[in-house]
């Protein structure tokens, strides 16, 4: 009876062991697809690096369901190369120290083989010489940092609208329609350093035609206009540029409009949003326009715009779709994609890194005008065109074309 | 340009001296120190969408809806999180309405989605012209229902049973008890009074600006104002709520916006330190 018992007991120690040691085997095998990078033999993980319950989510986590809808369309159509990609999203709440932690995960201890997004840039620059000096490439930028981005590194690739070429298209385009000789402009900015270097660039666009900038500034937390406006109302400007957050534009155009003022204004890309322009109300929206590189879903026909809608609108999107964001997530999504296709059956880091770094294009079918990267140049996307919103058909219009912009930065 | 920006800064500060008075109607009633009243604020602007845009009330059913919907809120938070705390040290009550507020803003943006809504209401919009000074129908309506409902609420307190129980309890929890006072309600009603008071503050930022929960640092302006009127003091809150709102529009205009937090916390410290119970508040002596 105790033979009996002990005997299969056996048998199935030794069945368990061979089990354990095939298991084994197998795992070997699934290392050889570079799970140190992030590669399995059906997936690949890459990482995601964003604000998706903090003070910037608002924005941050709509470009974070755009990058996952490009790739959950892409996994729908089969994965790359017979792989799935998996989303690794980090949520940093815009917190550098935060934002370390994860990116050390990703890095790892759950294995990204590349991080988009990074939309502190705090933490940008506090993390740049780890970025720089290790393995793992930010593959689309949020937002873009001399720190990050100077000088060029195949490291980094920038896959949002840069503020320099904002200033430059937007300065370049009111001058131009209004034929001004020395433009009279006000940037209006919420105090951060970031506002401040937008200003500088848009002193610098205003100076190549011989006009002038007044920096003027407001508080992220303000919730009335009126020391601004009567700034406005003695300088007298020619048109206004805007940096800030959705409530410094709904709050200014609506101020302006209290004191009959209709001074041509434009807000940088982030203040693209349906919601600000319906809040702002027919009239006070009627001069407000912002500025991107990226078209919003459904402000035209172009291939790339129709595919994003489509799929927007098939998953329940299409509100979502007119954000700025959600385009730019979308892109970043497409540039993502298309760099693990160029990798063949064994992507790894370094295989990524030595492909981007060669350069390569990216062709969004109208959501943008092509861009490409080289070994010197990491910009992304850097032509923009204007846009405003017609209440009529509630969807955003566009100024031209990106072609018409080109001149200002190319 | 003096007057102009007196006027907006007193409209401006009327609505910070609502959202202090729920404060400091809380504080009175419960002795807490009410961190996610700046969340109330957005629940209210919220409340505001729901009812508007969501379920398309009419306007006077929409602002039932927002009240009722606020002060059940107050009272729900007070029953299931404050009053199990009861005589908990104040830093584990401080320490709830912290997290209270972060769960507030992820229940939010996981209902509604991280973008801000749009909030339209018949509200008056234009702007109207007293001599040279502007001021937007919507500022001036929002000053009004402040005051209507600051001094609503004063006479609440000064006149009615219930709004003297409620002095009752707060100046003297255990007598209320003995005599009788209902002391639970009572909170549950200053939680509720609270919470509406910062709702109707978010109906009126909300159209403003934006419904969306960077509402919250604004409504969070409601803390100095409530710290230099005096914690305790109902006249008190909107008195310093609106010289918040004055101090920072003439501050913003004749120094740089930034200049209006360091004047404003410049005077909250003169104030904790030249009397710290606050301008209308009443000072507190303890035997040794």
């Amino acid at each position: 009876m105790t033979d009996q018992t002990h005997t299969p007991t056996r048998q199935s120690r030794t069945y368990s062991s061979l089990m354990l040691i095939a298991a084994f085997c197998s795992l070997s095998a699934w290392g050889q697809d570079a799970p140190k990078d992030g590669v399995y033999k059906d997936r690949i993980d890459w990482g995601v690096l964003m604000d998706m319950s903090g003070p910037t989510s608002a924005s941050q986590g709509i470009w974070v369901n755009g990058f996952r809808d490009y790739m959950r369309k892409i996994n729908e159509a089969g994965g790359i190369n017979g792989r799935k990609i998996n989303v690794l999203a980090e949520d940093n709440r815009f917190n550098p120290a935060t934002d370390k932690i994860a990116f050390e995960k990703l890095v790892n201890q759950t294995p990204v083989i590349a991080i988009s997004g990074m939309g502190s840039s705090v933490s940008q620059v506090a993390l740049a010489p780890t970025i720089k000096a290790g393995k793992v490439p930010i593959v689309g930028t949020y937002t873009a940092t001399k720190a990050l981005s100077e000088p060029v590194t195949p490291m980094v690739y920038n896959g949002f609208c840069g503020y320099k070429q904002m200033a430059q298209a937007g300065v370049g385009y009111h001058v131009d329609k209004v034929k001004l000789k020395s433009p009279k402009v006000v940037t209006l900015a919420i105090e951060t350093a970031g506002g401040k270097e937008y200003h500088d660039y848009v002193a610098e666009a205003v100076s190549k035609f011989g006009g002038s900038a007044t920096h003027l500034t407001v508080k992220v937390t303000a919730v009335d206009m009126t020391p601004q406006i009567l700034e406005i109302m003695k300088i007298k400007p020619d048109f206004i540029t805007v940096y800030g957050v959705s409530n410094t534009a709904i709050l200014l155009m609506k101020g302006l409009s209290q004191y009959g003022l209709k001074i041509p204004t434009f807000g940088i890309t982030y203040l693209g949003a349906p919601q600000m322009f319906q809040s702002m109300g027919g009239e006070a929206a009627a001069n407000y326009k912002f500025i991107s590189c990226f078209t919003p879903g459904g402000a035209d026909q172009t291939p790339g715009n129709k595919a994003l809608s489509l799929y927007a609108d098939t998953i329940g999107r299409d509100e979502m779709k007119q954000d700025i964001n959600y385009v730019a997530g979308w892109i970043t999504g497409q540039m993502a994609a298309e760099a693990l296709s160029k990798l063949g059956k064994n992507p790894t880091r370094a295989r990524l890194i030595e492909s981007l770094s060669k350069g390569f294009k990216v062709d969004t079918k109208g959501l943008t005008a092509p861009f490409s990267y080289s070994p010197t140049n990491n910009s992304g996307p850097v032509v923009f065109k204007l846009f405003g919103y017609d209440f009529a058909v509630n969807k955003f219009k566009a100024y031209g074309e990106f072609a018409d912009y080109e001149k200002y930065t190319r | 340009m003096f007057e102009q920006v007196f006027f907006s800064g007193l409209a401006l500060g009327s609505i910070y001296g609502l959202v202090a008075l729920g404060f400091a109607v809380i504080f009175k009633a419960t002795d807490v120190f009410n961190f996610a009243q700046g969340m109330f604020v957005v629940c209210g602007a919220y409340f505001a969408v729901t009812a508007m845009s969501i379920l398309q009330l009419p306007f006077p059913l929409a602002i039932l809806f927002i009240v009722g919907a606020a002060a059940l809120l107050g009272v729900l938070i007070h029953m299931v999180l404050i009053q199990p705390l009861s005589g908990r040290p104040m830093l584990s009550v401080i320490m709830l309405t912290i997290a209270l507020s972060i769960a507030l803003r992820s229940i939010i943006e996981m209902v509604f989605g991280p973008q801000g809504r749009s909030l339209t209401t018949p509200l008056p919009t234009g702007v109207l012209m007293l001599g040279s000074v502007r001021i937007s129908y919507l500022h001036l309506t929002a000053a009004l229902v402040s005051w209507v409902c600051m001094a609503g609420f004063g006479l609440f307190f000064k006149f009615t049973s219930v709004g003297l129980l409620m002095r009752a309890s707060a100046d003297n929890h255990e007598a209320a008890v003995v005599s009788g006072v209902n002391v639970n309600t009572m909170n549950r009603l200053a939680w509720g009074i609270g919470s509406t008071l910062a709702a109707v503050g978010g109906l009126f930022l909300g159209q403003l600006q934006i419904a969306s929960t960077e509402l919250e640092g604004i409504g969070l302006l409601a803390l100095p104002a409530v710290v230099i009127g005096g914690m305790q003091s109902i006249p008190g809150a909107i008195v310093g709520g609106l010289l918040v709102g004055i101090i920072e529009q003439m501050a913003s205009t004749y120094i740089s916006p930034k200049s209006s937090d360091i004047v404003i916390y410049v005077l909250l410290l003169l104030i904790l330190m030249v009397r710290p119970w606050g301008l209308f508040g009443q000072r507190e002596l303890g035997r040794v």
